[in-house]
């Protein structure tokens, strides 16, 4: 992987030598264009970072830390900020779509990978690819008028809740999974897979034995990338999961998560309750951020492996 | 009066054809009134835009506190800690809270201890008070809302909401709600029940017009437009125009409120 990008860099850096000098102002303006890019970039996680945390840490004194942290109830009304509840509510709406998108998503870039024609995989996957562009908005009416009525049905609820909200962001998460697990499936070198047809083994057999335990590394980057996406969704979930600050009482029950509360919230917040929201926001930066740690160093592990 | 407005619209417009805008924040349930009667003035006076939009009651004070607004609306009173914000006061209509349930459902009557009962989770089938063998499913609003503010204060006492109710951040998606789910309830302005849903009375007394300014429908309250400090020329003009006959009578009545003059007497 590194060896063809070095003699790409000689090449181009001796060909610098025999340009005009025209040729190399512009070529230098370019790069540093393209650094102020990447720098801009960086820039703006880094001061979103600076400004929540500096919004937000004062959560350690009002409410408190422990307050905060081990708080059971979150109500305006009453000044209790506990985060509970929402860390509970955000893990079980993200695990129920893991649940349900996870396998619906790595079925269909076995498929995409391994099984489909050329021609269906030229219609599969663009498919695929515009559920990506789907607005979450979009995403949140339709559970909201196709899904909760069926979840109503089922649970004896009003259909807002837990059931509702996986249902919307396992959808929403198929198309990163797929894309990422399909991409590690075609990087499995073509020699396992031909050696294990070449065993006798059918394509089931090949698929399951062999090329997914291949993949395996990719398949958990994938997945953990899909519940970054999960974690963070906002929009589709506040129309959907009932926005009830309580832990989980079944598929059917209301459940706000760490983002639908923000969202419910922010309009109005002030004082100590602005803070609890920026508070928020740090909690979810440090999840995201655990989350891309996780995949950075299981890439690594990856790489070393192969 | 009459001179005021007059002498206050000559005010405004000696600048020529500047633009000038009033910015109106708050109360989702204000939305009929300051929407329709910002468009009818932008449109009588040249070079006026009012920049109207709902956040809810405590965004709308909060705005205004902070100067982003002219007019901050609320559809509930200041709270205690608001008091010191200096803000002034303009009640601009009269409101009833409706209880509202599906249609279908037969239930059309509760006394103020059963709504709260139900609201506060302790009744949880309508059973319980005369009605089908159906769980009752809570709808309520979320904490920024005016109506929640004011459905708490007149029938809420010192019970607490059901934690466990679905929580949704606007009028016109709880009446789409409870429209379509059978055991649902709610609780959303007099001006936005429709057909889709059925209002239920409380203690025996419909919510109406006349209950509302005879005083006996108990879920009744004011709306508000706060403002702070000196108001620019136009924002004041902005509200008297909003007072007059040409919006109460219309506007406000149109969208189900009642005109801020039908209890004093001074009005028509």
């Amino acid at each position: 992987m590194s060896e063809p990008l070095k003699t790409e860099k000689a090449a181009s850096s001796s060909g610098l030598k025999m340009m005009s000098r025209a040729t190399y102002f512009r070529e230098a303006a370019l790069k540093n264009i393209f650094l102020l890019c990447a720098v801009l970039a960086v820039a703006a996680v880094g001061l979103i970072f600076v400004f929540t945390m500096a919004r937000g840490w004062e959560v350690v004194k009002d409410p408190g830390l422990a307050a905060f942290l081990g708080g059971t109830e979150w109500s305006s009304s009453l000044g209790r900020f506990g985060i509970l509840p929402l860390i509970n509510g955000t893990i079980a709406v993200t695990l129920g779509a893991l649940l349900l998108g996870a396998p619906l998503a790595i079925g269909t870039a076995v498929f995409l990978s391994e099984i489909a024609s050329p021609r269906m995989r030229s219609i599969v996957r663009p498919a695929v690819e515009m559920l990506a562009g789907v607005p979450s908005v979009v995403f949140g009416f339709f559970g909201l008028v196709m899904i909760r009525p069926v979840v109503a049905e089922l649970t004896g609820g009003m259909g807002f809740g837990t059931l509702t909200a996986s249902v919307i962001l396992a959808v929403m998460i198929v198309p990163t999974i797929a894309t990422l697990t399909e991409d590690a499936l075609g990087s499995v070198p073509p020699g396992i897979r031909e050696a294990s047809y070449a065993m006798g083994a059918t394509t089931w057999q090949t698929i399951y034995k062999v090329l997914l335990p291949a993949a395996k590394i990719g398949i958990i980057d994938a997945t953990i990338l899909g519940m970054g996406r999960a974690i963070g969704e906002t929009m589709a979930v506040v129309m959907v999961a009932g926005n009830a600050p309580q832990f989980f009482k079944g598929l059917g029950a209301p459940i706000a998560t760490i983002t639908s509360q923000i969202v419910i919230d922010m309009s109005y917040a002030t004082g100590t309750h602005k803070t609890a929201l920026f508070g928020l926001a740090i909690i979810l930066f440090l999840i995201s951020m655990g989350l891309v740690a996780l995949v950075r160093a299981l890439s690594r592990l990856n790489t070393k492996k192969a | 009066m009459a001179a005021l407005v007059l002498a206050l619209t000559l005010t405004g417009c000696s600048g020529g054809v500047e633009r000038r805008e009033v910015v109106v924040t708050g109360s989702t349930t204000l939305l009929p009134i300051t929407e329709v009667s910002g468009e009818m003035y932008a449109e009588h006076n040249e070079g006026v835009s009012i920049l109207v939009s709902g956040m809810g009651s405590s965004a709308g004070i909060e705005s205004v506190s902070t100067g982003s607004s002219d007019i901050g609306t609320s559809s509930r009173e200041l709270k205690d800690a608001e008091f010191e914000l200096g803000l002034e006061d303009t009640p601009v209509a009269y409101d009833a809270i409706a209880v509202i349930v599906h249609p279908d459902n037969p239930v059309s009557e509760l006394s103020t201890m059963e709504v709260r009962a139900i609201f506060s989770g302790v009744i949880t089938n309508w059973q319980e008070v005369g009605g089908p063998d159906l769980p009752i499913g809570l709808v309520n609003r979320d904490e920024a809302s005016g109506t929640r503010e004011a459905f708490s204060k007149i029938i809420m006492d010192d019970a607490q909401f059901d934690r466990g109710a679905v929580v949704l951040p606007g009028t016109g998606q709880v009446r789409s709600v409870i429209a379509d789910i059978k055991g649902a309830v709610g609780y959303i302005s007099l001006g936005f029940v429709t057909d889709d849903v059925k209002a239920v009375s409380i203690d025996g007394v419909e919510a109406s017009e006349e209950s509302v300014v005879a005083g006996t429908y108990p879920v009744q309250r004011v709306l508000h437009f706060f403002t702070k400090g000196e108001v620019s020329d136009v924002a004041a003009d902005y509200i008297e125009y909003v007072l007059s006959p040409d919006v109460q009578d219309t506007i406000v009545r149109e969208a189900g409120f009642i005109p801020i003059t039908a209890k004093d007497g001074s009005g028509e």
